[in-house]
């Protein structure tokens, strides 16, 4: 390779690192609340037992673009595998393998929690109206305090949804919250926790055109 | 012995009522915190609440019209560790149109008419090892210009519950923790309702 040549290849990495990052560090934020279930219960969970949670935000940073009085989102988190709970001195860790988040847009606004899910109702009005967000976690943890609340988080690959178009193409997508077990709060009836929390994406930039003599000009200083 | 039928009846009626998914009401807030740094410091939180749909909120609020704001202040640490216990504290909701809430001026939380003014009766907050905390406690309703919108037994006990991280993004200059929570009446509030004697007695028939 010619000295021209190994600059246009020096650059053209260049160009292409410079289109990744975005122009400053940004977080981008959906709060949600909801609730979730696992079967055969939590507390105890059991190796094997599968966690879902289903649930609605009641906010999303603009950056998004949704008209939370025209369209509702829905989070349906399924296919976490617990591990089996491990008590650490007075917390007990759950680790979950597996399982999928998806986030609908929805002009319906028909989200129901039911009674005792699955059901009718639920997952099915969380997975209607057109798909947002999917992705596939990387890893998933529950941490019960002794008082019957704790919390959790997730970390998720993007697989796909009309949301990723808009977003940067290396972003950490995050799937936290805080947890309360049946006692003391209202519990729809067959779930075991009350969540409330936030999707949250690291890095999130909106797509910008720019001219080739605007990408050249970069560089030229 | 009639009498007591009717009793037994009404008992039954009410415990075969199940919690459905509209019956669900919380109030739902997004803020940011200063944690004391010491026992004996003082911990407050400012937020802006919005609107829960499809969960209702307990009382009626108009986020289309006026800002709420849901301030936690004057609560104390009393011990450090994994699991930091509190006490004392209030939690009081803001009604606002005027000024919108800016972080970089708490004092656009506080303005506006306190709608509703609370104590704590327990916190705690449990920090893992990793990922984010969560806050955790009870509350009584004691204030504020709508608490009479509420029945008493209705101002008592309710859950507050808030998730908080130390590590989020959306993280301002100034403040500590990024708190996300939500607090709930122990049970569905309702409204009043006007029913003729005879609609009440058609119930028991």
């Amino acid at each position: 390779m010619d000295r021209l040549g190994l600059s246009k290849c020096v650059l053209a990495v260049l160009l292409t690192v410079a289109a990744a990052l975005p122009a400053g560090a940004q977080m981008a934020n959906i709060d949600y609340i909801g609730y979730a279930f696992e079967t055969g219960g939590l507390l105890p969970s059991n190796a094997g037992d599968e966690l879902t949670l289903v649930a609605v935000a009641s906010n999303a940073d603009p950056v998004f673009e949704v008209d939370l009085g025209a369209y509702e989102l829905t989070f349906h988190a399924g296919g976490l595998i617990s591990t089996g709970e491990v008590l650490d001195g007075s917390t007990t860790v759950i680790h979950y393998t597996g399982g999928m988040l998806e986030i609908y847009q929805d002009g319906s606004q028909d989200a129901d929690w039911g009674l005792n899910p699955p059901n009718a109702v639920s997952p099915a009005t969380f997975t209607d109206g057109e798909l947002f967000f999917r992705g596939e976690f990387s890893s998933f943890t529950l941490y019960f305090a002794p008082g019957g609340y704790g919390t959790f988080e997730g970390t998720l690959s993007a697989l796909d949804g009309t949301m990723i178009d808009g977003s940067c193409s290396d972003c950490v997508y995050t799937w936290a919250g805080a947890f309360l077990s049946g006692a003391g709060a209202q519990n729809p009836a067959g779930y075991d926790l009350q969540t409330d929390g936030g999707f949250q994406i690291d890095s999130t930039v909106a797509t910008e055109t720019a001219s080739w003599g605007s990408v050249k000009a970069l560089f030229s200083n | 012995m009639k009498t007591m039928m009717k009793g037994l009846l009404i008992v039954l009626a009410v415990a075969a009522l199940p919690l459905g998914a509209s019956a669900q009401q919380l109030f739902d807030f997004n803020g940011q915190a200063m944690m004391p740094s010491t026992a004996g410091g003082v911990l407050t939180m400012y937020s802006v609440m919005y609107d829960p749909a499809p969960i209702d909120s307990p009382i009626p609020l108009d986020f289309a019209s006026y800002e709420f704001t849901l301030v936690v202040d004057g609560v104390t640490l009393v011990s450090d560790g994994i699991s930091r216990v509190f006490s004392g504290g209030t939690v009081t909701i803001y009604q606002d149109a005027g000024t919108a809430a800016d972080y970089t001026n708490p004092a656009t939380f506080t303005d506006g008419t306190a709608i509703l003014v609370g104590n704590f009766t327990s916190l705690s907050q449990f920090v893992p090892p990793f990922g984010p905390g969560s806050v955790s406690g009870y509350l009584d309703w004691v204030g504020g210009a709508r608490l009479n919108d509420m029945a008493p037994e209705d101002q008592l006990h309710w859950a507050f519950l808030s998730g908080t991280s130390t590590t989020s993004g959306t993280l301002l200059p100034g403040y500590d923790e990024v708190w996300d929570g939500k607090t709930e009446p122990p049970s569905t509030i309702v409204d009043t309702e006007a029913a003729s004697m005879g609609s009440i007695k058609a119930l028991f028939r």
